[in-house]
């Protein structure tokens, strides 16, 4: 400890002077946080999924902690520490609001439920059940995902139905179903501890999942010799762990990532007892290939070529290969980076495909590991089929053996589910503003912020003739602009229900609260709504969110997803179990494909490993070539403008904005522009800076700093006044339909 | 209720030794903080400006690298810093209507178990009760035991 003596005694006589300026202020808000009893819930935030503790005193919440007993022991980052004001916020809505003359006024709740069922009951009438639509969220319970997709696939015979993880996690589920045949990570947090390499592409970890970076962090900090590869065209607060931070052109990773399978074959650090024995090689067109095939095949990526395309030293490209290889275990997180791209798929293919080369997968620390965004879109809406193609527990609506196995679990005439799937998000909303959408339900999400390209959907949204019922917690959220019918959700842990975070765990919040006016949990009135609009009740047995937990475990028992063991009274005795989990007495599944650890391995089954998703048993490398972004910068637009969050917000705001330390900690969005480019353009900070892509313009307030690379801009998305999705791209990956929020090509001026 | 007590006298009307009594304490009072502001200039916490501006009000780290560079830059170092653990978590807002109250002095209780609660009961347990953590770990020094976060990268310009 530097600090002096003397500047101790300076710095503490000068605060407890202003502390009595300040007392009778700081005392009059200073409120009494000790509390009658805690309960146990998760994170409201982000798909780190922390486990905290609400603590409650007199029928009010007044603090949060972390759950010890979670896997983030404790702690809890910035976002969820100071989630308490939203609960209390004045904006939420208390009452079911219905739109009259073009204002949302206050209405019973049989007004507002029988005009929706009748506005959706008409549309299935004149126009079918396409014309009828379900727009979800991975932050709603999966309960509530899980019910919603029943009524709509099942009791309403339409697969419209969608969610946000379309814009956030469908690449990731593309890779791995390719890759392994089953979605979600075979690997899981506890990983963390036992890697010696951790390779971070596409993520800004430290601001994105706070705790999984201290993770990291705390990793790093146990064993100086654990090496932390950053990829990223920022240099964000995640690079300051870093040993190496590889900043590169943007929308060139598929090529690095080609690049670096061809140094570990070239120096013969690729595992071949491994690779020759679980391992198929494909190309592009999905024929079987072979290993000099896919050698052949890297020759168009070594570090040479790639650093022409893609800026990174070939020495750079080298040297991160080899560590990745060299090292006993490693592990590769990305998020977003990787997934919001028109190649999403083949990019997470790719990283894949350097854990099957290495044998970097199935041991304690080596592992690839994608990150979700939000808190339950992994459980919520990946598991129970919350989107347009799939069905519970990875399976497929074209799959008619699936269709059956459903329709015989939900008590369904055989092949009486709609074969053909429902439009993926892009195409919904696009469907919407095409007249071709009649009644929508939106649950629990923002997509008149979210949704790239937005003023093309807002423009979907408004028009006169499609009805849109919306179930939501803020009045200040965007899309209630756009709603015709408001119900009043009730918010967190003012209801029971489960979170499934990226680490395939299941973990419950429990009721802490009541919820305030007339709000209702969501689970009571998806099924007051079902039975309106003419669902067999019988569909719809369900009282509360834990009735419709234990439908769901059933219907997932069948299946690798069999978690029959985590039943409602675990759920709330223990912080969170991992599937697979069989039976009441296993413990949760840390790693999967791995005899002895995944419960869907037999203890006698005959290797190490088993890819149980393919047919043959092995996982997959594939042959996925370069390709650039759908709109690269050019001559008109010379620069690359990228989008994302900042520690502090999560999502579009309306709820960290109810936080008036997260508020005014990052009041408005902001451009980050590099120090050489701001300089060429006189640019400084705080100036004002025009942004215009072919879709929009906007000006920013300018932060002048070297996160951004050269060429590079940079607009986190939370502000509802300054939207930066007005300006992004709606341009879309053809295999998981996800959406290049990443990247598109923008020129700045300053005014 | 106060004024009357020091001020009134039978009859109701005030005498002057309570109002020079009153005044001299008023008087002695802003000499102290007078002299406080202009003797150490460097660390005081304009806390009113923020009031008037409470759009920046939690951006506390911009101006503390003008007025208090050794904490602001210990912060930084810090495991705190490298988190991201802002400095608002655990001291609230200067007006006290954040969600954690406004302290100099954060509460350990209250502010540091949110996250520490596990090692605080170990602490606890090992030494009875003992909430000065300040004393042996100080909050915005964590990282000197901790050369891992100090990294090369985080000084060095790529
Ligand atoms: S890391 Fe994510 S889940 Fe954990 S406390 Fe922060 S926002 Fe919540």
């Amino acid at each position: 400890m530097d600090i002096t003596r003397r500047e101790f005694l300076k710095y503490t006589a000068a605060s407890s002077a202003f502390m009595a300026i300040g007392g009778p202020l700081a005392f009059a808000a200073s409120k009494d946080q000790t509390v009658d009893h805690w309960v146990k819930g998760v994170c409201r935030f982000c798909g780190t999924g922390c486990g905290v503790m609400v603590g409650v005193k007199n029928k009010k919440v007044v603090t949060v902690k972390g759950d010890p007993n979670n896997h983030n022991a404790g702690f809890l980052c910035l976002k969820g520490a100071l989630m308490t004001p939203i609960i209390y916020a004045k904006e939420r809505i208390t009452e079911p609001l219905i739109r009259k003359n073009g204002k949302l006024v206050p209405a019973t709740w049989d007004e507002a439920l029988n005009l929706t069922a009748s506005k959706f009951k008409e549309a299935i009438k004149k126009y079918g059940p396409t014309s009828v639509a379900y727009y979800g969220s991975g932050q709603a319970l999966t309960e509530e995902t899980y019910l919603a997709s029943k009524i709509f696939k099942a009791g309403l015979k339409c697969n419209n139905v969608e969610g946000n993880p379309r814009l956030c996690m469908a690449s990731a589920v593309g890779g791995y179903v390719t890759t392994y045949g089953k979605d979600e990570p075979c690997g899981s947090y506890d990983d963390i501890n036992a890697a010696t390499c951790f390779f971070i592409i596409g993520s800004n970890t430290s601001e994105c999942h706070p705790i999984i970076f201290k993770k990291i962090a705390a990793r790093k900090q146990a064993d100086p010799n654990v090496k932390v590869i950053v990829v990223d065209p920022r240099k964000t607060n995640t690079a300051r762990i870093a040993d190496i931070h590889v900043s590169f052109k943007p929308g060139t990773d598929l090529a690095i990532l080609n690049a670096m399978a061809y140094v570990i074959i070239e120096e013969e650090l690729d595992n071949y007892r491994f690779h020759s024995k679980y391992v198929n090689f494909m190309d592009n067109q999905k024929n079987k290939r072979t290993f000099e095939d896919y050698k052949k095949f890297l020759e168009d990526y070594t570090p040479e070529k790639v650093e022409k395309i893609s800026g990174v030293p070939a020495e750079t490209i080298r040297k991160i290969a080899k560590i990745f290889a060299e090292s006993s275990a490693t592990m590769s997180l990305w998020t977003m980076g990787i997934n919001q791209r028109i190649r999403g798929v083949w990019a997470n293919n790719l990283i894949s495909n350097l854990h099957l080369l290495t044998g970097h997968i199935g041991k304690p620390g080596a592992t690839p590991f994608s990150l979700t965004g939000q808190p339950n879109a992994c459980g919520g809406v990946r598991d129970t089929g919350g989107l347009s193609h799939l069905l519970p527990a990875g399976r497929l609506i074209k799959k008619r053996e699936h269709r059956n196995e459903m329709e015989e679990l939900w008590g369904l005439p055989k092949d009486s589910l709609n074969p053909k799937p429902g439009y993926h998000t892009v195409a919904l909303f696009k469907a919407l503003g095409e007249g071709k959408i009649k009644a929508l339900l939106i649950l629990c999400t923002n997509p008149a912020q979210s949704l790239p390209n937005v003023n093309k959907y807002r423009k979907a949204m408004a028009r006169k003739d499609n009805f849109i019922a919306l179930i939501e917690c803020f009045r200040d959220a965007e899309t209630v602009k756009f709603a015709d019918v408001v119900f009043p959700a009730a918010f967190w842990c003012e209801r029971e229900g489960v979170y499934g975070c990226s680490e395939r765990r299941y973990s419950l919040i429990g009721k802490a609260i009541d919820p305030p006016g007339k709000c209702r949990p969501t689970v009571n009135i998806l099924v007051d709504l079902a039975v309106r609009m003419g669902v067999d009740p019988k569909l719809v047995p369900f009282k509360n969110s834990a009735d419709v937990w234990d439908e769901w475990r059933k219907v997932a028992r069948p299946t690798p997803y069999n978690f029959w063991g985590i039943t409602r009274e675990r759920l709330r005795k223990e912080s969170g179990i991992r599937w697979p989990c069989p039976t009441e007495d296993h413990p949760g599944t840390r790693i999967r494909y791995v005899r002895g650890e995944d419960p869907n391995i037999p203890k006698d089954y005959k290797h190490k490993y088993f890819f149980y998703g393919k047919p043959d048993g092995k996982a997959v490398i594939w042959f996925r070539p370069y390709k650039g972004p759908a709109e690269a910068p050019d001559k008109d637009y010379p620069f690359v403008l990228t989008t994302g969050r900042v520690i502090d917000h999560w999502h579009t705001g309306t709820m960290t904005m109810k936080v008036p330390e997260l508020r005014r900690s990052f009041p408005n969005a902001y451009v980050e522009i590099n120090e050489k480019d701001a300089k060429k353009m006189g640019i400084q900070n705080g100036d004002r800076v025009l942004l215009e892509t072919r879709r929009d313009k906007m000006v920013f307030p300018a932060r002048v700093s070297d996160v951004c690379r050269p060429g590079l801009v940079f607009v986190p998305w939370f502000d509802v006044n300054l939207m930066i999705n007005k300006l992004t791209k709606d341009a879309f990956d053809p295999g998981s339909k996800q959406p290049e929020f990443k990247i598109c090509a923008v020129r700045i001026k300053k005014v | 209720m106060k004024l009357g007590f020091l001020g009134a006298t039978e009859g109701g009307r005030i005498g002057k030794w309570p109002i020079i009594i009153l005044a001299g304490m008023v008087i002695a009072v802003v000499a102290f903080l007078t002299y406080i502001n202009v003797a150490f200039p460097r660390v005081k916490c304009e806390y009113a400006k923020h009031l008037k501006s409470p759009d920046t009000a939690s951006d506390c780290y911009a101006c503390h690298l003008k007025a208090t560079p050794k904490v602001a830059q210990d912060w930084y170092e810090s495991k705190h810093g490298v988190m991201l653990v802002k400095c608002f978590v655990c001291h609230g807002q200067p007006d006290g209507k954040g969600s954690v109250p406004y302290a100099v002095n954060p509460d350990v209780n209250t502010t540091c178990r949110k996250c520490h609660d596990p090692s605080i009961k170990k602490m606890e347990k090992k030494y009875g009760l003992k909430l000065e953590c300040n004393s042996c770990h100080p909050f915005h020094q964590n990282s000197i035991h901790h050369k891992a976060y100090v990294k090369p990268v985080a000084k060095r310009k790529i």
